[in-house]
């Protein structure tokens, strides 16, 4: 069956590759560092104080808000702070952050909430409810609440899987399918169950065969098919990934949701399985530790929160000055130190050796680059316009459909950063439609006091004329009624002379 | 798709060799003389970016080592003919460094073919020295004699087949041995054929330019000779004489100058075809690849922005 095709992308190697896909199991960390923002929405509040003793998979921190999911906590222990760290993102922006020290008994909170017989017999809500208070979120990287995307999708015709491992070099949803197989599936049964599709695919680069074997031995359901695809670099981007499997292609600004697809990443499957069957919320993951500077490269499954300084004590490190990244090469960004710990969306940290950076020179129109464009955008174009700050041109040239899978980057033989102009220049953007928004505002604003200010002049005028209307009639009346007395009373006064005259008569 | 992945300077110097069998054709033809002409270009380039780049107060060394200056210096000095006097090169290659390119903002920044626009400053000013080729194989005494002015090249010279096309047909002298007459033409075409085939094959220029110009040529010199072929020659003759196959493959895939979708490419180079051919047949200069050339490169910014290919999800 199949194949569509999407134009561009690029085929790498694994730049780290693994001998054995194992997914290692670590001990448990002596302190956990959790964020409370996450990638998108507002900063969850934490509902634990400092110095209070805490059990795993007790939720911390809660918001109510769709775009959020609650924090839980990944040991048992004590709370030792609720401080502002650095978040590993590239803004380099401080965030509240819960600090738990372990007690080393790992001891659990009773989790069993909510339906806690067969998830079959649920309903659709009750499961939403049970993945919102697991604190369950895309795994993949993007890092959005899954309650939410799955209530978005809910009557979608396919449940896509993707398994495609965004980028080279990280290998953990590889080691994760690998080491769990049933639990995809049975994870993949109960998403259908609730967003009623009436099948799912899951997507996997042939550079996992042993994955695709083990999910092939135990994949016994009809509607769940796998499709295994050539490994391409920018597969894995949702749309992207729609358009090669269905042949669909997504409208810009629209969702997979919008096309009746519901796309979820792998980890987020099992993470789901065990929140929704085995009662066990978010309070793990896996994660690639690879990099030139590594001398194995590992898959650790590891607690939320831990550090990546904890994370790199269980690989051999080289010697010399190393450059530190996560969430790949490609689309992932550096860091300045490992003092920073593991969140939910934390697939991979990369350890490299610094390499002396290449030196940037002009574009030369060469033409590489809208030829590896996913998208078939012209990033040499928007490159120039971008340049010259003239963003309404980058704008006209589709800046806004970029998805910064830095392709282009990667192949320009002038080795320009393209994707960090284009980001440049849509944050430029942004402004700018605020700005206008601002000045719209301002003069709606304006122009609807003037139109207050006249009303309220008008309506003064129309009452007074009112007034002065009702004034005048009042006035005739009482002049009306004025001479009608002076008549009466004239009346009198002449029957009274009469009548005076009649007796002086 | 894979990519052996070539960086600025590696993409410059890989399109200079691929000129060598194009150049060789020319040395075995015409003589040493070619190697002067290009030493001497190529001199002159460096001097004039290096001393321009400093009056701009811009870093010398990336930009005299990333290859572009002396590509330029290159392709203008193989587009003269090979014994004209050294001052006409170094005129030309100056004229090209400073208003092909310095005055844009150096490499990139460009909207004309440097060496095009360096070529067609020299036609236009020195049509005598720019037309006289020579019409044998020179020594390398006598090419430097005839470069720096030391004897009188009465006698060395003679006219191209495309200049015979312009006098020769009003002189009676039919097609057939006009064609017969350009053996050299044939194989310095060749050679360039080759070294842009070689360049297609390594994914340094795209099939677009050199496909669709090369088109346009056929196209219209048939059109022409269906016309009449007692006045124009067939495509063979436009192909394999002048400029052509050095136009196709080097020139106008330029990527600076050049546009730069790849449905604008195919215009871009089907344009420049007819307009070679017109010039030539129509116009007042024996050679036209520079003036069209320089006038597609006038319209790139149109042609790329109605070109734009369909984005994903639009």
């Amino acid at each position: 069956m199949l194949k569509y095709k999407y134009n561009g992308g690029l085929k790498l190697d694994n730049p780290y590759p693994i001998n054995e896909i194992d997914l290692i199991r670590i001990p448990l960390p002596d302190k956990v560092v959790l964020p409370m923002q996450q990638r998108i929405g507002n900063q969850a509040i934490p509902i634990v104080s400092v110095g209070e003793r805490v059990l795993t998979g007790q939720i911390i921190a809660t918001i109510d808000d769709q775009r959020c999911a609650p924090v839980h906590a990944s040991i048992s222990g004590t709370v030792v702070a609720i401080d502002e760290h650095v978040y590993a993102h590239k803004s380099g922006l401080k965030g509240l952050c819960v600090t738990i020290e372990s007690d080393g008994k790992d001891e659990w909170v009773d989790t069993s909430i909510g339906c806690t017989e067969r998830y079959e017999t649920c309903t659709a809500n009750t499961i939403y409810n049970k993945i919102r208070v697991s604190g369950i979120v895309g795994m993949g990287g993007a890092g959005f609440p899954t309650h939410t995307k799955v209530r978005l999708a809910e009557g979608c015709h396919t449940l896509i899987v993707n398994a495609t491992e965004c980028e080279p070099g990280i290998t953990c949803d590889a080691a994760l399918m690998e080491a769990y197989p049933t639990k995809v599936i049975r994870g993949i049964e109960v998403l259908l169950h609730i967003c009623k599709a009436e099948r799912a695919i899951i997507a996997i680069e042939d550079d996992k065969q042993d994955a695709i074997a083990a999910l092939k031995k135990f994949c016994n359901n009809e509607n769940i098919s796998i499709e295994v695809m050539p490994t391409k670099y920018t597969s894995g981007a949702e749309k992207l990934l729609l358009k090669y499997l269905l042949g669909i292609e997504v409208p810009t600004g629209k969702f997979a949701s919008d096309v009746g697809v519901l796309c979820q990443n792998v980890g987020t499957v099992v993470a789901m399985f065990d929140a929704v069957v085995e009662n066990r919320p978010l309070i793990s993951r896996a994660v690639t530790v690879a990099g030139s500077a590594v001398k194995e490269s590992k898959n650790l499954q590891v607690r939320l929160g831990a550090s990546y300084d904890y994370l790199l004590s269980f690989v051999d490190i080289k010697e010399g000055s190393h450059k530190i990244s996560m969430n790949g090469l490609m689309m992932g960004i550096e860091l300045d130190s490992t003092n920073y710990s593991v969140s939910k969306n934390t697939n991979c940290v990369f350890i490299d050796q610094l390499e002396e950076s290449k030196p940037t020179k002009e574009c030369i129109r060469c033409g590489l680059c809208n030829t590896v464009c996913p998208v078939d955008l012209l990033p040499q174009q928007l490159y120039w316009y971008s340049k010259s700050k003239n963003i309404d041109k980058a704008v006209e040239y589709n800046l806004l459909d970029c998805i910064e899978c830095n392709c282009c980057s990667y192949v320009c033989p002038s080795q320009i950063p393209l994707v960090n102009y284009y980001q440049y220049s849509k944050a430029l953007y942004k402004q700018q439609v605020k700005e206008k928004q601002q000045t719209e505002n301002a003069r709606e604003r304006f122009e609807f006091r003037e139109l207050r200010l006249e009303r309220n002049k008008r309506e003064r005028a129309e009452m007074m004329e009112a007034k002065k209307i009702v004034l005048k009639e009042k006035m005739a009346k009482d002049k009306a009624q004025k001479a009608a007395i002076e008549a009466a009373l004239e009346r009198v006064e002449t029957a009274k002379s009469a009548q005076g005259s009649q007796d002086d008569g | 798709m894979t990519v052996k992945l070539l960086n600025t300077n590696q993409i410059m110097r890989q399109v200079s060799y691929a000129l060598a069998l194009g150049v060789g054709a020319q040395v075995y033809f015409f003589g040493f003389s070619v190697f002067i002409q290009i030493f001497l270009a190529c001199i002159t380039g460096l001097i004039t970016e290096a001393l321009f780049l400093r009056l701009r107060g811009s870093e010398i060394k990336p930009a005299i080592i990333d290859g572009s200056v002396v590509l330029t210096a290159i392709l203008l000095a193989i587009s003269i003919p090979s014994i004209a006097p050294w001052w006409i090169i170094v005129l030309g290659v100056s004229f090209a460094v400073i208003f092909g390119k310095q005055i844009f903002g150096g490499l990139g920044n460009n909207p004309f073919n440097p060496a095009m626009l360096g070529y067609a400053f020299l036609l236009i000013s020195y049509p005598m020295q720019m037309t006289q080729w020579p019409a044998d194989y020179l020594s390398m005494g006598q090419a430097v004699d005839v470069i720096f002015g030391l004897s009188n090249i009465d006698g060395l010279t003679g006219a191209t087949s495309l200049d015979h096309l312009k006098t020769q047909l009003t002189m009676g002298i039919s097609i057939q041995e006009l064609e017969l007459n350009s053996i050299s033409q044939l194989w310095i075409n060749i050679g360039f054929l080759l070294g842009g085939v070689y360049l297609l094959l390594r994914r340094i220029i795209y099939w677009q330019i050199p496909v669709s110009l090369l088109s346009g040529v056929v196209v219209m010199s048939t059109a022409l000779y269906l016309v009449d072929s007692g006045q124009f020659t067939s495509s063979l003759f436009h192909l394999v004489n002048g400029a052509t196959m050095l136009a196709a493959f080097f020139i106008a895939t330029d990527p600076v100058s050049a546009s730069t979708t790849p449905s604008g490419r195919l215009i871009y180079g089907f344009l420049i075809g007819i307009l070679i051919v017109i010039i030539r047949v129509f116009g007042g200069y024996p050679d036209a690849v520079a003036f069209a050339v320089l006038l597609l490169n006038i319209t790139v910014p149109l042609i790329d922005f109605y070109t734009q290919p369909k984005v994903f999800g639009k």
